[in-house]
């Protein structure tokens, strides 16, 4: 099936000046983005996940720069904006990004219904009653019981996960095309994760965004996501739909992180965990930035830098693992029925 | 578990703090009591009470009524010196993020020696550095980081210096709040590994406190679930999964994120807001209502529960 | 072929390679000293300071300087002169060496200042960091300080040397009766933001001792705002003695410093302004190093600033 592209990154570098040293963030990341689609990007911390997309909307850290690559929006290279008044017409607008923590979204000393107007104003050029209407129904939409009662309250008289419900109202005031949300139920309590996932996912099928998913919690990745990558040491080491990525992944780095889930754990086994940390990127990685912590590396992976292998239309692996003079490997035994193995666990229904 | 030899005991534990004019209770009549061997898990999500639980028994939260035991002996009074020694050595916490429970300006020698300088658990000096180099060793870690400072070291490196720290003045019981939660994915099995070696090694009781169901799942033998303050279930890991009475318990299990997209693809998630309840005439209690299985619940919910359970 | 099979052959891994911390030593103090010793102002005035403080610790034991001895009263010839290479600093209006006399106040000066900082930090620091550390205590010094704080130092500081009479010790008492208060408040502040820290939480369920907590859990971290307080009270502590023998109250005639020369020779502030302006000059330039080294060794030691 043919979609519309609506996002593309080709071969993105980005680099940090850290006192007198240079680090390289993001290694030639290259990404489509479908309109419509939810794509996860998972990885662990500096894994580059948060600065590629912050590459979206133009909100480097200011010792942080694009050094190479180009990013497709609307028939314009986003790396090429140098000036804040032009990105002030993607970001927010075009673009809008849900953080983890609601409270540094929002201001402490101003109602939560001025901070909603405020964006709809600046950016539909409404009146302020019309603003304040919209408002509240956006209110409404994002789940907030008695919105017109609560318009004029202060973030502080709000829960953690009303909070960002009204951050997410406050990104959606000015329909982006794309929202980023980036690990938004993180510091959310489990049972407010669950609900804020699934208001992300009706509010999309309601306004039609696209949505790029931030995390690190692959459970949240199958609830979320269509299209999946997955990220490591500043590259992109694998992507797929979610089905691919979860029932036959094909990157060690993949299969590492999904067998050391601890839902998957077997009590009285031990789970399987990766050994080691990921390399320094003030140097430069020769070869396979996992190979120091893969129990698949080749003596190959030490030299050169894996290619990405087309193992469907969709589906896509940064390994020599799929090289074929590479030697055949199967699935790790955690991982192999995943779904099978799941239900094993839980109980049909999951729980 | 072979023996039910009981090491720690709650009973009827309340905890207050002060709050403005008023008190501001953050633990309701708790109860339960920790077998020697297993893994006890508290579950509950923010503001429940599990942390303070957790600090109360390793003595930092003054208990408001009620009392805790441990090896049979009232730990939740004040304490002689000799007594306070003996608990404090005895019982050991591992905190939840590694970033902030290591004292900066201290080498990883120091810290790890701290409680064996308080107490003085070492015969001399090289007694004390091989103590030390024992406990970095039982962590994975290596002889050459004695010297190092604790923001040269990765958050998983750090999460095992707290845990060696623990592990130095050889407690018995280990209060675990959130160990791993601050760390990052792929770390995370490395800790519960050790945590689950050094406990079959050493013979140490955990009491495990976590605001997710997935993890207590594999590393515990009973679970308490707590809600505001309130423990609401507590039952074998497996009966827990398999019978969840109370709605809440219920709620926390369907937001258990799955690395399964048919599966995530069905789920309903279940909210809980206390709603459900009428407790206005018929009053609810903790009754056991099938063996070890105990749930917070009125005569007319007691009903229900028992016809799910087929009893 | 059989170099491609080579290639594609599974490799062992280490999995204790990367446990391995690769970067050099991290030493606080070495540190600080390197962070220090990038600052070439810094430097200067440390040579400044450390020449200063040499001469003036040594310098006056050579000329027996006695403000109230004037051997030379009678020979007008040596009155007034200007600096010249006899008198480098020139004579006075009783035909006294400026430079004999600039050092030996300098020499008072600084030991005042410097017994003076010692007792105030001294005493700051320790009832600071257990007033910060104990909530109750809090309560009580609380209400001191609030009663102190509002009391116009000066006032009472001229009051109490007409009571006690001048003298070296007097000064001294005088410049610390209120001093360490502020300094202990100060402190204490610092030592209620670190208190609360995690670690601290853990050293209690490690059974760590108050003293023990005090000493490697909180003050370590106060190293920088110690330095910053010291080199802040060095000049401020010159600067207080200055004003009160300017004034006319602290020293006894016998003894003379920087403050009483300035005060004897503003006299001739416009007929022979060397008088005046060298021991000004002196005067500065001891605040001014001692402030400069102080305040670049403060941020030197925090550790936000080493790499």
């Amino acid at each position: 099936m043919e979609r519309k592209v609506i996002l593309s990154a080709r071969d993105v570098v980005v680099k940090f000046r850290v006192r007198d040293r240079v680090l390289t963030a993001i290694r030639k990341v290259s990404l489509d983005l479908y309109e419509g689609e939810t794509l996860a990007i998972v990885g662990e911390s500096g894994s580059g996940k948060t600065v590629l997309t912050k590459t979206f909307t133009g909100m480097l850290e200011s010792n942080g720069f694009i050094a190479e690559g180009k990013i497709f929006f609307e028939d314009q290279d986003l790396v090429q904006i140098k000036n804040n008044k032009t990105w002030e017409k993607i970001r927010g607008s075009k673009i809008a990004t849900v953080f983890q923590d609601p409270m540094s979204s929002l201001n402490p000393i101003r109602t939560i219904g001025t901070q909603i107007t405020e964006v709809i104003i600046k950016h539909q050029k409404k009146n302020s009653k019309e603003a304040r209407e919209i408002a509240i129904d956006l209110m409404d939409k994002v789940g907030i019981p008695n919105a017109a009662d609560r318009f004029n309250e202060y973030p502080f008289q709000y829960s953690g996960g009303m909070r960002q419900r009204i951050v997410i109202a406050i990104a959606l005031a000015c329909r982006p095309k794309i929202l980023i949300c980036d690990e938004p139920t993180t510091a959310l309590d489990v049972t407010i994760q669950a609900q804020i996932l699934e208001l992300i996912k009706n509010l999309q099928k309601e306004f039609g965004f696209t949505t790029i998913y931030i995390t690190h919690d692959l459970g949240v990745v199958a609830n979320v996501a269509q299209r999946v990558a997955v990220m490591y040491a500043g590259q992109i080491v694998e992507y797929g739909t979610s089905h691919e990525i979860f029932y036959s992944p094909k990157h060690p780095y993949t299969w590492a992180l999904l067998s050391s889930l601890p839902q998957l754990g077997i009590k009285g086994e031990k789970l399987y965990s990766i050994p080691g940390t990921p390399p320094s990127l003030f140097y430069e990685v020769k070869g396979d930035a996992f190979a120091q912590r893969n129990p698949y590396a080749m003596n190959i992976d030490f030299e050169e830098e894996p290619p990405f292998f087309m193992i469907t239309e969709s589906h896509f692996a940064k390994t020599w693992l799929q090289d074929p003079r590479a030697p055949k490997v199967e699935l790790p035994s955690a991982i192999r029925d995943l779904h099978a193995t799941i239900v094993k666990i839980y109980g049909k229904e999951g729980v | 578990m072979t023996s039910k030899e009981v090491l720690l005991s709650l009973k009827d534990v309340t905890i207050t703090f002060p709050k403005g004019k008023g008190v501001f209770t953050a633990v309701k009549d708790a109860s339960f009591d920790i077998y020697k061997g297993e893994t006890f898990a508290l579950v509950g999500e923010s503001g429940s009470g599990k942390t303070t639980i957790g600090r109360a028994i390793v003595r930092i939260n003054p208990v408001a009524k009620g009392s805790i035991e441990f090896e049979g002996k009232l730990i939740s009074e004040k304490l002689g010196m000799e007594e306070t020694k003996w608990v404090t050595k005895s019982i050991q916490m591992i905190f939840q993020d590694p970033a902030t429970s290591l004292n900066e300006r201290a080498t990883v020698d120091y810290i790890i020696s701290e409680g064996l300088y308080n107490f003085h658990m070492y015969k001399d000096e090289a007694d004390r550095k091989a103590k030390v180099l024992k406990s970095l060793t039982e962590v994975g870690l290596l002889d050459e980081h004695i010297t190092r400072y604790p923001h040269e070291f990765s958050g998983g490196q750090r999460q095992r210096i707290g845990i060696a720290r623990a592990m130095a003045m050889e407690p018995r019981l280990i209060v675990a709040d959130e160990p791993i939660s601050a760390l990052d994915v792929s770390i995370r099995a490395q800790v519960l590994n050790l945590m689950k070696t050094l406990q079959e090694t050493k013979g140490l009781t955990y009491l495990f406190i976590a605001h997710d169901l997935s993890v207590v799942r594999f590393i515990s033998d009973r679970i308490a679930v707590i809600h505001l303050g309130r423990i609401v279930e507590l039952a074998d890991t497996e009966e827990l999964f398999k019978n969840p009475l109370h709605p809440y318990t219920k709620s926390l299990l369907s937001a258990i994120p799955m690395p399964d997209p048919i599966l995530e693809s069905k789920k309903v998630p279940l909210f809980y807001d206390g709603s459900e309840h009428d407790y206005s005439t018929d009053l609810p209690s903790f009754v056991e209502i099938s063996k070890d299985h105990f749930v917070w619940a009125n005569t007319k919910e007691l009903e229900s529960y028992k016809k799910i359970l087929k009893i | 072929m059989s170099n491609a099979n080579e290639k594609f052959q599974f490799v062992k891994i280490d999995e204790f390679a990367s446990e391995h911390i690769s970067a050099p030593h991290y030493s606080y103090w070495k540190s600080v000293f390197k962070q220090f010793f990038k600052s070439k102002l810094a430097i200067a005035m440390l040579i400044m300071a450390a020449v200063i403080f040499s001469i003036s610790m040594i310098q006056p034991l050579f000329s027996n300087y006695n403000p109230m001895a004037s051997p030379d009263i009678s020979d007008f010839s040596i009155r007034f002169n200007r600096p010249n290479l006899t008198f480098w600093f020139g004579t006075d209006h009783w035909g006294n060496s400026l430079f004999d006399a600039v050092w030996s106040g300098a020499r008072t000066s600084i030991t005042i200042a410097l017994l003076a900082t010692s007792i105030n930090m001294g005493l700051g620091i320790a009832v600071g960091a257990i007033w910060g550390y104990n909530k109750i205590l809090d309560k009580y010094l609380l209400e001191i300080y609030n009663v102190v704080a509002n009391v116009p130092f000066l006032l009472v500081a001229i009051m109490l040397m007409y009571v006690l009479g001048p003298g070296f010790w007097q000064l001294i008492f005088v410049l610390c009766m209120t001093e360490w208060l502020s300094i202990a408040y100060f402190i204490r502040t610092q030592v209620m933001i670190i208190r609360d820290r995690e670690y601290n939480l853990v050293s209690r369920t490690l059974g760590t001792s108050s003293v023990r907590m005090i000493s490697r859990n909180i003050l370590p971290f106060l190293t920088s705002v110690i330095v910053t307080l010291l080199s802040r009270e060095i000049p401020s502590i010159i600067s207080s003695e200055s004003f009160l023998s300017f004034l006319g109250v602290g020293l006894p005639p016998q003894i003379t410093s920087l403050g009483k020369l300035i005060s004897i020779y503003i006299t001739y502030y416009g007929t022979y302004p060397y008088l005046f302006w060298i021991p000004v000059a002196v005067l500065a330039s001891i605040s001014v190093s001692f402030y400069i080294v102080g305040q670049t060794f403060a941020d030197a030691s925090d550790p936000k600033t080493h790499r």
